[in-house]
């Protein structure tokens, strides 16, 4: 997390000024902060006014349902809050539930003051209020039944939903002490603070790789996302967007086809003010097959405005020109002078790196359902973002955000896909143009061209070395378009170091490594012109899955040009001094467990074969996992790269569930060899030119290698698992390329063309 | 009004001749587990099967499966006991769990003509069926976890026949 993350809204951050409640209500135990106040906390005891307050409850039959405040998007935070939750409470397993929060901002972020799901910060920045909550509950729980046994609580053993008083032989389950009505207990803030919570060898739920809560529902085709709701009276709307990615107008609509299309209602052009659409036009009609049909039918003509001649090389164009203009951007790191360093290096190394556009494509496509009820507007809609996306909703209807209520359904598939919110313009501006229900569903088409990708990228990265080979400097210049700086949301921006403005650190995060490199700038750089025609947004891991392309592949250029291992240069640069102190030395262990259990350097491999390391401390520096790769290549002479074995080893802290954590980190991986080998989007006069997945190819099964997951849990703080294992392997790939066949190929995708034409050079 | 036989019911449905499969069972019948993913039978999220083929229901046109037995994931079995939805939830596959039917509803049409697969078959059976959450090898794994509990139920069914 960036430290001005925590501003995003200061007045819910602060702890001190809420209450933490226990108490009985008519529906069973709510455990839960209020909003504010003491004095309100104190009569929100009241049953209802309790309840929308709530974390988790448990009813009289003793079932524990936790509610979750963030986006299940296949990473099972709702069930890992569960987790957290039990581990305190001492409930049974089998008795937890779970269930998705609306938008109250009583169930934002306890850290971040908002809802939001991203940065693979969740498990992180709920660790501890899951416990504490957890904790609460079971003193409220143990207090009534030592008042209903007549024994002291201090004697009694809370476990499996049960408390028990060893010396009596008495025992009460929760669903008991809730019946009883006595559980009613208030914490304050300073309360909660003061418990004592668990020891790590106390844990008997986390650590432990319980079932997660959310499958059952996957494999019988009962979880609902957003695309399967159905509201009474509800009617489908299908989107016709531009040729054009951004900036296009619509000139004329001629529906005179699309009214002989049965079903057809309304062709209804956006008028986006939040200006996060252009060009929009939706199709409503009485069934989404026949929406489909009517969207076909309509003739648009449009004006393609300012981007509608641009390309990929025109973007790439406009990066070199921005990065060779000595004022551009700002520094985001500014350690000593690597200018003046570079003129007394013996040796110095100049590379360029890029990377294309990449496209999210959950599989579910993007959309949304929206309903006007008297005055209030309630949207359906799995959603990672929903303090913005309910903002963006209001400002489609023209409404203040008060009155939208947003149902947080599960995901298939975020990737930071959902962080965006355009699916709320047309399904909100339809439903208010036909005075019904209206659920937009995007084709896969629209999903892929309007798609907030991941942006272009162009770096320069100049290194210096002394006559003993050590590395004394090092430039980074960092050329993208700005996905957060989009939001508009100044909280999110970070100030440079040189205090020439704000800065969208979420283009330049992992460039601010654990290296000890004396002389370090890092310059981020706006490519307005790329900003402006392919609005960016964040896929899974953000900058570091480009800033660590460019930093792990000059490394190994480094070694190899100075004659060193290159997994060893990395070991000697994570000497943990200064302000790289601990994280560096955990990075470092983490590395050299990845090459001991690939058996990295130990045996000779077949020509044509070769090992590649990366290592990153992704997300962000202040909330990194420490993750290494060793990547097991072959190269056939066409250029064609397989992968044969990804060794990954990442240091979590603590594993709440190593399952779960395996599964992520595996995923994560594969995106990262998919974004490495097969995923490329291009820009054609103003348009993505991929539209399905015959052109947009992400790994699928047969290209599947061995994945060695290997997760160190050291008893430091849990950290994030969803997105670090994506950013290392694109640079152990090419690293192992480069080991196997001598190629070295400094733009993603790694294509067999450059692999051969690397080979030639 | 054209009739359907899906997961076993009759059930008749109102809906133009061409419209996709997908479509009916999604909004006319209710039955969401099926999902849309791409609209041109590139990702596998909405296979049925027809008639115990697995067919991609974004490709099929209501004409075209009047007449023949629809099953979806809902109808796979009764109360979602079958060996792949048991063998998912012990391997733990799902992630955002989106294109699981897909991959179930494939998975089952390949086991129920042969529950002895080797690696390779099961990758070409199921090539087609996209998973963005790359849960690839917990898949493979359930596979050949069902493939094995069915032929040790059928091994033990058939010694109970004969004796």
């Amino acid at each position: 997390m960036n430290k001005h993350v925590k501003n995003l809204a200061p007045e819910t951050t602060d702890l001190s000024r809420r209450s933490f409640l226990v108490g009985t209500a008519a529906t069973g135990l709510v455990l839960g902060y209020a909003a504010s106040g003491i004095d309100e906390a104190l009569a929100a005891t009241a049953p209802a006014n309790f309840e929308p307050s709530v974390w988790y409850s448990i009813a009289p039959d003793g079932l524990v349902t936790v509610t979750c405040g963030k986006a299940d998007m296949g990473q099972h935070v709702a069930s890992t809050m569960a987790q957290i939750v039990a581990e305190e409470l001492g409930a049974n397993w089998k008795d937890m539930r779970v269930q998705l929060a609306s938008n109250d901002p009583k169930f934002n972020d306890p850290v971040l003051g908002a809802q939001i799901t991203g940065g693979s910060w969740s498990t992180m920045m709920n660790f501890d209020a899951m416990s504490r909550a957890g904790a609460a509950g079971r003193i409220a729980l143990t207090e009534a039944a030592a008042a209903s046994m007549g024994v002291p609580a201090s004697e009694l053993v809370v476990r499996a939903s049960t408390i028990s008083h060893p010396k009596s032989k008495k025992s009460m389950s929760f669903a008991e002490v809730v019946k009883s009505g006595k559980a009613t207990k208030t914490f304050t803030a300073d309360d909660l603070k003061a418990i004592k919570l668990k020891s790590a060898d106390q844990y008997t739920m986390i650590g432990v790789s319980v079932p997660q809560l959310d499958i059952p529902l996957k494999v019988n085709g009962t979880a609902k996302y957003g695309i399967d709701v159905m509201l009474p009276g509800m009617v489908y709307g299908a989107l016709v967007t531009p040729p054009v990615r951004y900036g296009a107008t619509v000139k004329s609509v001629d529906d005179s086809a699309a009214k002989k299309v049965p079903g057809f209602i309304k062709a209804v052009t956006l008028d986006d003010k939040t200006t996060t659409t252009t060009g929009w036009v939706v199709a409503v009609a009485n069934t989404y097959a026949q929406a489909k049909k009517a969207a076909e039918a309509l003739k648009v003509s449009y004006d393609g405005g300012p981007n509608a001649k641009l390309s990929s090389e025109s973007l790439f164009a406009e990066a070199k020109r921005l990065q060779g203009l000595s004022d551009s951007g700002e520094f985001f790191v500014k350690d000593g002078d690597p200018n003046a360093a570079f003129g007394t290096a013996a040796k110095v190394l100049e590379a360029e790196y890029t990377t294309n556009i990449n496209i999210h494509a959950p599989m579910e496509p993007m959309n949304a359902t929206a309903e006007f009820k008297g005055d209030i507007l309630h949207i359906y809609s799995g959603n990672q973002f929903a303090t913005r996306s309910g903002a963006i909703a209001a400002g489609a209807a023209g409404i203040d955000p008060k009155f939208v209520v947003m149902h947080q359904m599960w995901l298939g598939g975020g990737f930071g896909r959902r962080l965006d919110a355009d699916m709320m313009v047309p399904a909100v501006q339809a439903a208010k143009a036909v005075g019904k229900p209206v659920k937009v569903i995007y084709t896969r088409e629209n999903d892929m061209t309007m798609d907030f990708s991941r942006p272009l990228t162009y770096q320069k990265v100049k290194a210096g070395v002394d006559g003993d080979g050590k590395l004394v400097a090092l430039s980074h210049d960092v050329v993208s378009a700005w996905p957060t700086q989009r939001w508009g949301i100044p909280d999110f921006l970070s100030p440079s170091v040189d205090k020439k403005g704000p800065l969208d650190a979420f283009t330049v995060n992992g460039s601010d490594f654990f290296y000890t490199v004396p002389n370090h700038y890092v310059r981020a750089i706006k490519n307005e012109m790329a900003h402006n025609a392919t609005p960016s947004g964040q896929l899974r891991s953000v900058a570091p899955g480009w800033t660590f392309w460019a930093v792990e592949s000059m490394v190994d250029e480094i070694a190899h040009a100075t004659g060193k291992d290159p997994a060893l240069l990395r070991v000697e640069l994570l000497d943990g001094k200064g302000k790289n102190d601990g994280g560096a030395q955990r990075l470092r262990n983490t590395l050299l467990a990845a090459m001991g259990l690939a058996g990295y350097g130990t045996k000779k491999l077949p020509k044509g074969e070769g090992m590649g390391v990366a290592c990153v401390s992704s997300q962000e520096r202040a909330t990194a996992s420490w993750t290494a790769c060793v990547a097991h290549v072959a190269v056939a002479p066409s250029g064609e790269v397989t992968v044969k074995k990804l060794t990954v080893a990442t240091d979590v802290g603590t594993q709440v569930n190593p399952d779960g954590i395996r599964a992520q980190v595996e995923g994560a991986a594969l995106w990262g060899m998919s974004l490495a080998l097969f995923e490329k989007a291009t820009l054609k006069d103003g348009g993505i030119e991929q539209t399905n997945f015959d052109t947009y190819t992400p790994l699928r099964m047969s290209q599947l290698p061995e994945v060695a997951v290997n997760v160190i849990a050291n008893g430091e703080k849990a950290t994030g698992v969803g997105e670090p294992a994506v950013t290392v392997v694109a640079p152990a790939i090419g690293n192992a390329v480069f080991n196997a066949v001598g190629a070295r190929v400094r733009g993603l995708p790694i294509t067999a063309e450059a692999v051969k034409a690397a080979m030639k050079a | 009004m054209p009739n359907l036989n899906i997961n076993g019911r009759n059930m008749s449905v109102e809906a133009a001749n061409d419209t996709p499969l997908l479509w009916v069972i999604r909004e006319q019948l209710q039955m969401t587990g099926t999902k849309f993913g791409c609209g041109a039978g590139l990702c596998g999220a909405c296979t049925v099967h027809l008639n115990g083929e697995a067919v991609r229901s974004c490709q099929t046109s209501l004409a075209d499966a009047v007449g023949k037995k629809i099953t979806t994931i809902e109808g796979l079995s009764a109360k979602g006991e079958h060996p792949l939805q048991k063998a998912w939830v012990a391997e733990q596959v799902p992630q955002c769990g989106y294109c699981q039917s897909g991959q179930i509803m494939q998975a089952a049409a390949l086991l129920s003509k042969n529950t002895n697969p080797t690696k390779e078959e099961v990758v070409a059976h199921m090539d087609g069926n996209l998973c963005r959450c790359m849960t690839y090898s917990r898949i493979q794994k359930a596979i050949m976890r069902a493939a094995s509990d069915m032929r040790t139920a059928s091994a033990t069914g058939s010694e109970r026949r004969a004796t």
